[in-house]
């Protein structure tokens, strides 16, 4: 059994050596936020809160961190309604070239999404929807709502419908056979899907940037630019606030609803 | 009683990819023909002479090698390094595989723009990568790892593992054990129940995993853009700049129908050799 | 069966799924109170035909008819039946209390009401003090009747059942069949009970629907369709019986001669007006109903349908003794005899022998659902 213990801790090794690799840009992201120093370096020379005050204290940041939430919101709410829809129909009802259509759905999942924002930046000049909000929604939606489709999806096909049935002849329409029954029972999925939705919203580039109007940013299109002007340790500072709002948000998920079912 | 047709529930998905998707992206197609003349805008009339340039000029050969370069080395590198860590994370009994799971998950979830920021920290002349190289006296002067193929390399692998690692995970969860307990007792070494058993039963994993990082990498905008800067161009930092430094949408419009035909195209081929394989498994 | 309106009729009722026609022109009355069983091997429709009563799957046509009025195109929520489902289709975001409130509550029936009338149904399928647990917190028995009660609280006209019984042990089954049988005495609700359990069909029904191919086989009593099959599905079906094929040699006003194939032996059955000499028919043969004999006890092979034959298998399976036995011609009959008797060993001579009332005579062609009734 030697053998075996010595390949079980080379692989372990080796795995904690990925988990490293996987962790380091982190780490020395919030690392460099805390260095007193006004050019980023690490590991940090000094400790100081400074950069954060500083970010918080940019309307800019401000503004911008308030505008994607808002869009992510939005972008969220429409892929979550037309997402569970659609799940739902392909799963549970009779749908004419099923299989395509589940395939145009996924399809933003691998198509480049560099060439969805200049293909939207051309077509919204074209129909005047170019730098308005309700354009960069809808696209936002796009790109959003296969992530809701699979999750849903996934839960969706671990539910027996014959409880729709149940419930159906217990004298429930399908409507309320829906709401009662089905939805109460793929919550986790809907979550999940939600939660997709708004990180990947809430991080788009390729698209946003493309097609945000005067007066409009992101928060990450906002730190794109900045960084493309040169780094320094605000940067830093608003990128490990986003590590910290993001690991919390995927502990949460995982013990609510087990998140890492739905990837 | 009701019909049992989904067609009404599936309308505002398929109205919104019809309306934020398919025609854009369709009317991309008549724009690549069009004439752009510097100072006047987009002409009408017909020219083929922006696929005749990317397909010849050897400024985009450049850009379109290096692309698909960076797309085998990148998708390469995930999957040597993502393996392992995907068949550990497949059958570790440990009750803490759904957090460790969870941790390759983070930098995905991550924004990706902050991913590159941390690879910029760490990949800089003076960033901690030179100064590690430094003091263990591998080099004499920095290493230039920003604006070339190793810094792309590397950041992309870092950013593009965890798919490859999440996507082998589902394929190794798939293979029953009894399998290859059956190698085992047959007489299989453990090298060559690997080899015979796991490896090719992982294969359909290993194809999707590959094809999706490709896939990803080839599209790949903010990281390139980042550490690549406007001198060291891929693909779609090219169709970028097209669009919001020269304005001149019939050569991007061209550049991008090219890589989405390339993505297209891989994503096509992959199902038809996905599904071959899955008959004859 | 007289006199009553049917509580459930179902007239002409046909569906295909794609080229496979899964129920053909069925037409079936089903008494008030009465049990009906369809029973039949998984695919022969009985579901689908269940299914179409409940409305959860769409007739391509026919009628379904409950106490004289029409509900083929009621919608499922509106027609007020109990269905149970072979899985339970238990909800299990829900306590047991609210499973079985579920419909009352669709109905808009007050609260106070639901828990008395919820109250009651749980007392009656002895669950009383389990109405706060969650169904994945009770036994397979437990959560079959929280099925039953939340199919039968809104006092539904007709329960259907839908295999209800299969995913319990074989101990539980028997448990089971008493408790339903029970129930549906005191409630005198109709019940339409599908099955591929043929022992099941029998002891619970009142009257037995085989089905096959999506065609009603044969409908009748339990005894009925038992010891006079109808064709020769029927008899294969249910019970295990021996065919034999011949022509018929004459037939009398008090028995039928049949010539056996291969023309050596010729057995009699009982008479069978309708069948003329030459006619080719099957004759069916339950193993129960041939009895072995040693050859001492009688006079040798006198009387009819008595044959020399040799025991070439034996096992022993409790209630009965399997055997093998080759008589003359070489052909083999299988017989079970009661557990209780002598067994007899392979090689042993004995006499084969039966009654010609036991003999059901099927004209002939090949067994199969083609043959005419």
């Amino acid at each position: 059994m030697t053998a075996a213990r010595v390949r079980g801790w080379l692989l372990r090794a080796w795995v904690a050596l990925a988990f490293a690799f996987l962790m380091l840009p982190v780490v020395v992201v919030a690392l460099a936020s805390l260095s007193r120093t006004s050019y980023l370096t690490v590991p940090p020379r000094g400790l100081t809160l400074h950069w954060f005050t500083q970010v918080l204290g940019d309307a800019e940041y401000v503004q911008a961190i308030g505008f994607s939430v808002l869009l992510a919101l939005v972008a969220t709410a429409g892929a979550v309604g037309a997402g569970v829809a659609a799940s739902f129909a392909l799963i549970r009802r009779r749908v004419p070239g099923g299989a395509l259509v589940s395939a145009l759905l996924n399809a933003p999942l691998v198509f480049p999404a560099v060439v969805v924002g200049v293909a939207l930046l051309q077509f919204y000049a074209m129909v005047h929807l170019n730098g308005s909000f309700v354009g960069l929604a809808l696209a936002h939606m796009v790109i959003t709502a296969p992530y809701v489709v699979r999750a849903v999806t996934a839960s969706l096909q671990g539910i027996d419908p014959e409880l729709e049935h149940a419930a159906r002849v217990l004298g429930a329409s399908g409507p309320v056979a829906f709401f009662t029954v089905t939805l109460p029972l793929i919550r986790p999925g809907v979550a999940a899907g939600a939660l997709f939705a708004f990180i990947v919203s809430f991080d788009n580039v390729p698209v946003s940037i493309f097609l945000l109007g005067a007066g409009q940013m992101t928060l990450p299109v906002k730190i794109f630019t900045a960084i493309e002007y040169g780094v320094d340790p605000s940067i830093a500072a608003i990128s490990t606030m986003l590590i910290v709002l993001t690991g919390a948000g995927l502990a949460v998920a995982e013990r609510w609803i087990g998140f890492h079912r739905f990837v | 009683m009701r019909s049992r047709s989904g067609g009404w529930l599936l309308a505002p998905a398929l109205l919104l990819l019809l309306v934020a998707f398919v025609v854009p992206v369709g009317m991309m197609v008549p724009m690549s023909f069009r004439p752009y003349v510097p100072l006047v805008g987009i002409t009408d009339g017909f020219t083929v002479r922006y696929y005749t340039k990317l397909l010849t000029d050897s400024y985009y050969l450049e850009i379109i090698g290096r692309t698909l370069a960076l797309g085998f080395t990148v998708t390469l590198a995930t999957l040597v390094i993502g393996y392992p860590v995907a068949l550990f994370l497949a059958r570790t009994p440990s009750r803490w595989r759904s957090w460790l799971t969870i941790l390759v998950v983070f930098p995905l979830m991550l924004n990706l723009v902050v991913r590159t920021f941390g690879w910029i920290a760490l990949l800089a002349q003076n960033g901690l990568v030179n100064q590690a190289l430094r003091a263990l006296g591998v080099v004499d002067a920095p290493v230039k790892l920003l604006f070339n193929f190793a810094g792309l390399l590397i950041a992309m692998t870092h950013i593009f593992l965890p798919f490859m690692v999440l996507v082998l995970i589902g394929a190794i969860q798939n293979i029953p054990r009894d399998v290859e307990d059956a190698a085992r007792v047959l007489g299989a070494s453990w090298a060559g129940t690997f080899c015979r058993v796991t490896l090719p039963l992982s294969a359909p994993g290993i194809l999707s995993g590959s094809i999706l990082v490709f896939v990803l990498t080839i599209s790949a905008l903010v990281t390139p853009r980042l550490l690549g800067g406007p001198t060291y161009q891929v693909m779609a930092t090219l169709i970028y700049d097209e669009f919001l430094q020269r304005l001149n949408w019939p050569a991007g419009s061209a550049q991008a129908l090219l890589l989405t035909l390339m993505v297209l195209a891989l994503v096509y081929l992959s199902g038809r050799l996905a599904r071959r394989t899955g008959a004859r498994a | 069966m007289s006199g009553a309106a049917p509580a459930l009729s179902v007239r002409r009722l046909r569906k295909a799924f794609g080229a496979v026609l899964a129920v053909d022109e069925v037409s079936l009355d089903a008494a008030p109170g009465e049990f009906l069983s369809l029973l039949g091997p998984s695919g022969c429709g009985k579901s689908t035909l269940l299914r179409m009563v409940a409305g959860l799957v769409e007739p391509d046509g026919g009628q379904v008819v409950l106490a004289g009025e029409d509900i083929t195109r009621v919608a499922v929520h509106r027609r007020n039946l109990g269905l149970v489902f072979q899985s339970y289709a238990l909800f299990p975001h829900m306590t047991v209390l609210d499973n079985v409130a579920f419909g009352l509550r669709r109905r808009g029936v007050g609260e106070a009401e639901v828990g008395a009338r919820v109250g009651r149904m749980l007392e009656l399928v002895r669950l009383g003090p389990l109405g706060a647990r969650y169904p994945r917190e009770l036994s397979g028995g437990q959560q079959q009747r929280v099925a039953l009660a939340r199919a039968l609280v809104t006092e539904p006209r007709v329960l259907l059942l839908d295999e209800p019984l299969s995913n319990l042990d074989a101990l539980l089954r028997d448990e089971m069949r008493v408790e339903l049988k029970r129930l549906q005495e005191r409630l005198g609700t109709t019940m339409i009970f599908v099955t591929h359990d043929q022992a099941e069909a029998l002891i619970l029904s009142d009257r037995v629907v085989v089905m096959e191919h999506g065609r009603v086989e044969q409908i009748g009593r339990p005894e009925e369709v038992y010891r006079r099959p109808a064709t020769p599905f029927v008899a294969r079906f249910l019970g295990r019986a021996n065919f034999l094929t011949g022509t018929v040699a004459g037939s009398e006003a008090d028995r039928t001669v049949v010539a056996l194939d291969g023309g050596a032996l010729s057995i009699v059955a009982g008479p069978r007006p309708g069948l003329v000499a030459g006619q080719a028919v099957h004759a069916v043969i339950r193993q129960e109903s041939i009895r072995l004999e040693s050859p001492g006890d009688g006079a040798g092979p006198a009387g009819p349908n008595r044959f020399a034959a040799t025991v070439v298998f034996h096992a022993f399976a409790g209630q009965a003794h399997h055997y093998v036995v080759q008589l003359g011609d070489g052909r083999e009959l299988a017989v079970a005899a009661p557990g209780a008797a002598a067994p007899l060993a392979r090689g042993a001579r004995t006499l084969a022998g039966w009654r010609p009332e036991d003999v059901t005579l099927l004209p002939g062609g090949e067994p199969g659902p083609g043959a005419p009734r």
